[in-house]
């Protein structure tokens, strides 16, 4: 069954197909590229910009002739089940309101909006604050991963644009805030609140870039597993269209 | 949370929390930009009057900003309180209006297509623009925070949409276009607190309704009359004064017998009900694609020893119109460019008085003005201390084929087109009008090879600026076209200058082919001191 447009409709974005995908290649697959594609003695399957930029039947001909210079090995499986591998590796970055991702949406509202309080620092539909990025599009945004890591793990990596400062103007206040930009003469500050300041750097006495996020990194003790699930799904299906803010 | 505009304005020390308001949009323009045109008038004359005619020529770049993903921009930026909105086809840019330096970005990532965007409308809190596949959306105007992106028209219908809304009160106008590929015009208002439509005005009529029968049964339902430029508004009236498109196919008009109402038309439209008021239509029966998508100037005149309410148009088909705003009556048209030979003049109904054997052929047929026209949608401004009338005119001729094939609408199809003679370049020539006579009272000609869609900036400092044809940003005196300055920004102009103010000082913006200039009077540079960042090397 080698590649055309036809069989790669079949199969690439099908649940099922992803599905039974994901369980041959925990079987297969997983030795080297992680349980959850997370990358091992392979590369990692979620990030690596090669398989992102792979076509499907780029994806297809890797698993089944292997990768020649590389450890990837040829593969004996029929092309049916080589197919789901790919299905399920193509949806492993696809974005996240693509991946059904697991969990009750309606539940996780009430998590977002309760205990875990999101909307304190984030928007959706306009509705929030503006200390983090907006959630309005996390569902095309991003994938379950990054959105999981963007939840559970805020230190990993700040947003541009969303990198926790406190600035000491001139004449003493303080103004705490995220960094829209800053260079060596000027410096843009939103606080949680919307007040957005747009400083030259004349009239700063001190800006203090923080190490930390402003978001919680403690989510994981705070909500129970099934409010961080819920959670991930209500955030997955955020979609209006386009892609949120960033510098 | 219901929406709801709130009256305070609070600017603390270079901190910006405003909400903009319809009345602040309504004293446009002021320090601020508010408007596509400036102000709902389309005078496009800024009161700001630090950059004059005696220190114009200390003006200075102060800051780019690239747009690295830019094909084309053709952006007329909004400026409130130190923050600048450019959009970018299927994006919106905030900048930090002193420094450049870019606040947030939103991009529309799952739009197909990539087209030329005009500008963004600002009110309340938000900022608002359209996408090339005709959704309206709208931003947190201080963090770019998408709030709805609501679809108004269907592409697979033939549209695509670029035009800046316009708001006023509690209304978002925009418009449509694909008019050259067969699609049917219309005009809508939209709530800004969530997108939902309010009213909607078609520019061609429906099969039974007044003015159908100016079309014939193959077209009327693709008639075109497209809304692609942003119009006028007058408060007194309450009224809109909408330019509208050509008719398809462009050129070739055998299809369409009748004038091809409400095609090439100015109409004017209750805000509230969206119903026609009046209409005029410029070139009925157009064959040359000459939209009237040129800016509609609200002024008052003196006529006849009669000060009146008029509203004037510097046609692309190379007359200059004056007609009463109140009742649309037909007061006045001359042209205001010398390559005119489609018409011997305009008769007292404001019909043209064709000549004949001007209409496209299957060989080619030279006639003057161009498809681009004598004017095209770039900015006309007026100076109340002059009293003169600025627009870029096109002095050139195009060779006009027609084809009879069966018109079939979406495909590109417009039945042929213009195209230069071998040899003829045209030539831009900025004019200054007498509005009450549409006499010529100077000009300045420009030397380029016509590429450019700049228009005019006027402003209280007697300084008119604009973009022409060589890549420059230019000034020259408002009374008599005297050069003052220029800036060479080394790439193709499609847009108009706008101008605001920032911490007390003047600035005027440009939009090039990829990149946004802002320009002020010169002051030597200030050591800026390093800022403590808490950072370890």
């Amino acid at each position: 069954m080698p590649w055309d447009a036809a069989t790669s409709a079949e199969f690439m974005g099908k649940p099922e197909a992803i599905e039974k995908g994901r369980e041959s290649y925990l079987l297969v697959c997983s030795g080297c590229h992680g349980a959850t594609g997370e990358g091992g003695r392979g590369p990692n399957l979620i990030t690596g910009r090669n398989i992102r930029r792979a076509t499907d039947a780029d994806l297809f001909e890797s698993i089944q002739n292997g990768i020649p210079g590389s450890d990837m090995p040829p593969s004996p499986l029929p092309d049916e089940q080589i197919w789901q591998i790919a299905a399920f590796v193509r949806n492993l970055s696809a974005p996240a309101l693509e991946q059904n991702v697991p969990g009750d949406p309606d539940a996780g509202r009430a998590v977002y909006y309760g205990a875990a309080g999101c909307n304190n620092c984030h928007m959706i539909r306009g509705e929030g604050g503006f200390l983090g990025p907006d959630l309005s599009n996390a569902g095309i945004k991003g994938n379950f991963n990054s959105i999981r890591e963007g939840v559970l793990e805020p230190n990993k990596r700040f947003s541009p644009g969303f990198r926790p400062v406190v600035v000491t103007l001139a004449d003493g206040t303080t103004v705490k805030g995220s960094a829209k930009n800053n260079s060596n003469y000027s410096l843009q500050v939103i606080e949680n609140s919307g007040k957005l300041h747009l400083l030259p750097k004349q009239k700063i006495r001190e800006a203090n870039f923080q190490e930390a996020s402003w978001m919680p990194a403690d989510y994981s003790q705070r909500l129970s597993e099934d409010e961080v699930r819920d959670l991930l799904a209500f955030l997955s299906r955020q979609a209006v269209g386009g892609a949120p803010s960033k510098p | 949370m219901a929406y709801r505009i709130l009256l305070s304005l609070l600017i603390v020390g270079g901190s910006l929390c405003g909400q903009v308001r319809y009345e602040d949009i309504l004293e446009a323009p002021s320090h601020d930009w508010l408007t596509f045109m400036g102000d709902y008038s389309a005078n496009r004359h800024s009161p700001l009057g630090e950059i004059t005619t005696d220190n114009v020529a200390d003006l200075v770049p102060k800051w780019t900003y690239h747009v690295s993903s830019a094909r084309r921009l053709t952006s007329y930026p909004i400026v409130h309180d130190g923050l600048m909105y450019v959009t970018n086809s299927n994006e919106v840019y905030a900048l930090d209006a002193r420094s450049g330096r870019l606040v947030w970005s939103y991009r529309q990532e799952d739009v197909e297509n990539d087209r030329q965007n005009r500008g963004a409308a600002i009110l309340g809190d938000r900022v608002f623009f359209v996408t090339t596949d005709c959704r309206l959306v709208a931003l947190n105007r201080l963090n770019g925070a998408v709030i709805f992106a609501e679809e108004y028209a269907d592409p697979d219908d033939g549209y695509h949409c670029t035009a800046a809304p316009v708001a006023i009160k509690d209304r978002l106008i925009v418009g449509v276009s694909g008019g050259d590929s067969g699609m049917r015009g219309f005009l809508e208002a939209r709530s800004p607190e969530d997108g939902s439509q309010v009213w909607k005005l078609w520019t061609v009529p429906a099969k039974g309704e007044p003015g159908a029968d100016s079309w014939g049964p193959k077209t009327l339902d693709w008639g075109g009359a497209a809304t692609w430029m942003p119009g006028s508004y007058d408060p007194e009236l309450n009224w809109l004064f909408w330019p509208t498109g050509n008719p398809w196919p462009d050129f070739y008009g055998g299809d369409r017998p009748g004038d091809n109402l409400y095609s090439d038309s100015l109409i004017a439209v209750d805000l509230d009900t969206g119903e026609l008021q009046w209409y005029f239509q410029f070139t009925p029966h157009d064959v040359w694609d000459w939209d009237a998508q040129e800016p509609l100037v609200l002024l008052e005149l003196e006529l006849d020893g009669k000060k009146r309410q008029v509203v004037v148009q510097a046609n692309r088909n190379g007359f200059y119109y004056i007609l009463d705003r109140k009742t649309g009556e037909f007061l006045h048209a001359s042209p205001f460019v010398d390559k005119l030979t489609w018409a011997e003049g305009i008769d007292e109904n404001g019909r043209p008085i064709l000549v004949p054997g001007m209409e496209p052929t299957f060989e080619g047929k030279e006639v003057c003005p161009t498809v681009r026209g004598a004017a095209n949608w770039m900015s006309d401004s007026y100076n109340p201390d002059t009293g003169l009338f600025y627009v870029m005119t096109l002095e050139a001729c195009d060779i006009y084929t027609a084809s009879a094939k069966e018109p079939e609408p979406m495909i590109g199809f417009a039945g042929t087109g213009g195209e230069r003679p071998p040899g003829a370049g045209g030539q831009f020539v900025l004019r200054a009008l007498r509005p009450e006579t549409g006499e010529r009272v100077w000009e300045y000609p420009l030397t380029g090879p016509t590429t450019a869609w700049a228009g005019t900036l006027s402003t209280a400092g007697g300084v008119i600026f604009f973009g022409d044809d060589d890549n420059h940003l230019a000034a020259v005196d408002a009374r008599d076209g005297k050069h003052l300055w220029h800036y060479n920004l080394g790439q193709p102009v499609y847009a108009s200058p706008v101008t605001f103010e920032a911490d007390g000082k003047q600035y005027v913006t440009i939009v090039s082919q990829t990149d946004v200039f802002t320009f002020g009077l010169f002051e030597p540079a200030v050591s800026v001191p390093q800022v403590d960042t808490g950072r370890k090397p």
